[in-house]
């Protein structure tokens, strides 16, 4: 009865994404124990130097786009800026980069497009449902149809990108093993393959998995704060001046 | 045919790189006049070409699904 049990057929790249939450996970619970323990009158030392410098830039990042509204919103851009950066560079591993499975960017995008849903309900309340008929209810189609734009092109553009690294470097590590091995016959069998891919590949491998991951990083938690400030009305968006006018 | 068809769908590639192109010249022409705004304006720079290069990477993945994914 229980010989099928646990005998799941996991793909390579959601093992490598729990790995990398379990990384994630791990770093915030040793760098909150050692915040919760620390003296707050003395310098912080190394690693929870680095969480405090991240923690401030971000929260500062989100008061520049999404205002005041949502205090805590750092914290999960914060949370996905580690997951997907850290999910980026864990093909340098040698494991399978969970970026180039689908499901891991459409979760990701999927978050977005529901916290756009849930802020934008929450702020404006019965008002919510006018976006579907926004200029006149004519456009309910057309505003069916658009609302699934940021889902698309967020997911599309981190699996789009992950894709095509990893396709270009296979591309060009099977290239190289084979002109290596040509180039290299009087070496035996197995051994003359491995001259020529180290180096390029390591300069590809900084350009697609180091570069690219950041810049793709800032631009999904760039994309997000903007959609989420978007659906906040103006009135609740108090911006640090005005908010410094009315303590004084 | 796969080959053509994906040959045919790389040449989305064009006008976003033609588009990177105006963005970094409109960028050094800023740097160029005012120099103390260098560092906001290349990260600016660099979000603003990750973001043209979205329709690129959209082709290159439409091109990459027919040669590996579908019609085999």
């Amino acid at each position: 009865m229980f010989e099928n049990f646990l005998k799941f057929d996991i793909p390579g790249e959601v093992i490598s994404s729990l790995l990398v939450m379990l990384i994630v996970v791990l770093l915030a619970i040793y760098i909150g124990i050692r915040a919760h323990f620390q003296n707050p009158l003395k310098k912080p030392k190394g690693l929870l130097h680095i969480a405090e410098i991240g923690v401030s830039y971000f929260d500062n990042f989100v008061k520049d786009i999404t205002g005041t509204a949502l205090p805590n919103f750092g914290g999960f851009i914060m949370g996905v800026a580690c997951y997907l950066f850290l999910a980026f560079i864990f093909g340098l591993t040698g494991l399978p980069s969970p970026v180039t499975y689908m499901a891991v960017p459409l979760s990701l995008g999927l978050l977005t497009f529901l916290l756009i849903h849930i802020i934008s309900a929450r702020f404006t309340k019965i008002r919510y449902f006018k976006r579907y008929i926004d200029p006149m209810p004519v456009f309910l189609p057309v505003n069916l149809l658009s609302m699934w734009a940021p889902l698309l092109s967020l997911t599309l553009r981190l699996f789009g990108n992950a894709i095509a690294g990893w396709a270009l470097l296979t591309i060009v590590e099977v290239g190289l093993r084979d002109a290596s091995a040509a180039i290299f016959s009087a070496v035996p069998a197995g051994w003359n393959e491995i001259f020529l891919a180290p180096i390029p590949l390591a300069l590809l491998h900084a350009y697609f998995d180091l570069f690219s991951g950041l810049i793709q990083t800032i631009v999904f938690i760039s994309l997000t704060a903007i959609f989420i400030g978007q659906e906040i009305p103006e009135e609740l968006n108090i911006s640090p001046l005005q908010e410094r006018r009315k303590t004084t | 045919m796969n080959l053509m068809a994906a040959a045919v769908a790389i040449l989305g590639v064009m006008p976003s790189a033609l588009g990177e192109g105006i963005v970094c010249a409109h960028v050094v022409d800023g740097m160029s006049r005012n120099p103390e705004m260098y560092s906001k304006l290349r990260t600016t720079m660099i979000l603003a070409c990750a973001l043209v290069e979205t329709t690129a990477i959209y082709s290159l993945l439409i091109s990459i699904l027919i040669l590996f994914g579908i019609g085999k």
